[in-house]
């Protein structure tokens, strides 16, 4: 395992409401062995809100030079900054125009392009790999799983690292733990609406709704994901969907660290299981 | 619909073309893959990316910079995974809106959506702070949607008291984020702003 060190992006929301998120990645990243600095002094990757992707290159590049100067690669455990940084990585290597044009903005835009920046589930998934992982799982997390994708971590398909149609790393992650992936085909890719909640609830509603009952239906007993603002629609709000649709739904929504650190034998509060909203008990009751 | 061709406006390709993210657009041959990819088309069978491509390509500026569709993209990308001229249609549309942004502010057309203002007040706090900031987030979108503060105030109480409390129970709201994480080095974001605005 060559993977020791990374520079840790968290990202807003794992500053604020993905706590959960925030603590299980640590948590996994701790089991293995790998030591996540957090980036001294970043800057928000300008989410789905930055519309020029000028404006994106710019506040990444920020952000990479940050990383570059401590030699060490990005890790980022939300897919929309993963999104950002790796496109504005990949511009910024591709394109040295544009390197230039950040360089006349600030020097501390002045990106070189000597590291890298990735989703965790990527580095867990493909550089640390599963056999290293499998090493250390002590337990086993004996729950149906719908692995839930969204949007970014496999597409647009040059920035994505997995399968754009049918991406399987959280797939793995599940069966690693003890656990069965549903098939949940299409509805794994499909967008949550988040970056519509607060500007369109009534389709953001009905794009999470979807993905709820699809995994209700598949027989899940829970769905896992890799975003907060997935999670922040699945989980936070389900009850606000049940409510707007009047309808029940009880689907505990995991991030997939949390799921993996249970089968690392993390203990369930190390992992924010007890800051879920709708509640893990019957996943935590199912770990043997 | 009948369309005139002398109230086109065949520079709007171009000018979407010349904008960061709109310059694959007239790679579009009008497959259709992107509406039948799209998960809001799914929802509203008014919604069609398609459509929007094509109006644009004709020069129907107007029709196309004022619609509400612009709007409704969730900029989830699998239109533009699937588009096989890699026309980059989520791009696209940011590069729509940014030109019907433009056109707002010259007074030209009337944007309905309030989609703009909230990404406004979502930049204007990472101008500020170098972070995004929820709180000061919804205070500033709530009072531009809601003209004033009482209204927005009484707005913001009723969509997320639930939500809140919700949070706050489960320790995800800390005391702490109740203010900005503000960066240190801010001079070095407003550079930013300064150089490519918002």
């Amino acid at each position: 395992m060559s993977v020791t060190k990374l520079a840790y992006y968290p990202g807003c929301a794992g500053a604020t409401h993905a706590i959960d998120q925030e603590m299980s990645t640590k948590a996994v990243f701790e089991q293995l062995g790998i030591e996540l600095i957090e980036m001294e002094d970043w800057n928000c990757c300008g989410a789905a809100e930055a519309e020029d992707p000028n404006m994106v290159y710019a506040l990444n590049a920020r952000n990479l030079v940050i990383a570059e100067k401590e030699g060490l690669n990005v890790a980022t455990p939300c897919s929309i900054c993963f999104y950002n940084l790796a496109r504005t990585d990949k511009a910024l290597k591709e394109d040295e125009n544009l390197r230039k044009r950040m360089r006349d903005i600030d020097s501390s835009l002045d990106y070189k392009g000597t590291i890298s920046a990735k989703h965790t589930l990527d580095i867990l998934v493909n550089e640390v790999g599963l056999d290293e992982i499998g090493k250390k799982i002590k337990k086993k997390v004996a729950v149906k799983v719908a692995p839930y994708y969204g949007c970014y971590l496999e597409r647009p398909s040059e920035i994505g690292f997995d399968n754009p149609e049918m991406p399987d790393s959280m797939d793995k992650i599940v069966e690693l733990a003890g656990g069965t992936p549903i098939p949940f085909k299409q509805m794994r890719i499909r967008c949550c609406g988040g970056p519509l909640m607060m500007t369109r609830g009534d389709l953001a509603f009905e794009m999470s709704k979807r993905v709820l009952e699809a995994a209700k239906k598949g027989g899940a007993d829970c769905i896992i994901t890799a975003c907060p603002l997935c999670h922040m629609m699945l989980d936070a709000k389900q009850p606000d969907i049940e409510e707007f649709f009047n309808t029940t739904i009880g689907m505990p929504v995991l991030y997939f660290s949390q799921l993996l650190g249970l089968a690392l034998g993390v203990e369930p509060k190390k992992l924010a299981l007890n800051k879920n909203i709708v509640s893990t008990k019957e996943i935590e009751e199912k770990v043997i | 619909m009948s369309i005139n061709a002398w109230e086109l406006d065949p520079e709007f390709k171009y000018e979407v073309a010349s904008t960061p993210g709109g310059e694959n657009i007239m790679r579009c041959f009008q497959c259709s893959t992107c509406t039948a990819s799209c998960p809001i088309a799914d929802i509203d069978p008014n919604y069609n990316p398609r459509k929007t491509i094509r109006m644009t390509l004709l020069g129907m500026k107007n029709k196309v910079l004022s619609s509400d569709e612009i709007w409704m993209c969730a900029i989830c990308q699998m239109c533009t995974e699937r588009c096989p001229q890699d026309v980059r249609i989520s791009d696209v549309m940011g590069a729509i809106r940014q030109v019907a942004e433009k056109e707002a502010k010259k007074g030209n057309i009337d944007i309905k959506s309030v989609r703009p203002t909230f990404e406004k007040a979502f930049m204007h706090q990472i101008e500020k702070y170098g972070r995004s900031y929820e709180i000061g987030l919804t205070m500033e979108y709530y009072q531009k949607v809601h003209k004033g503060f009482v209204s927005a105030m009484m707005a913001m109480q009723k969509d997320y008291t639930k939500l809140g409390m919700r949070l706050f129970k489960k320790g995800k709201m800390p005391i702490t984020s109740m203010l900005p994480e503000k960066i240190k080095r801010t001079d070095e974001v407003k550079k930013i702003f300064k150089s490519i605005g918002d």
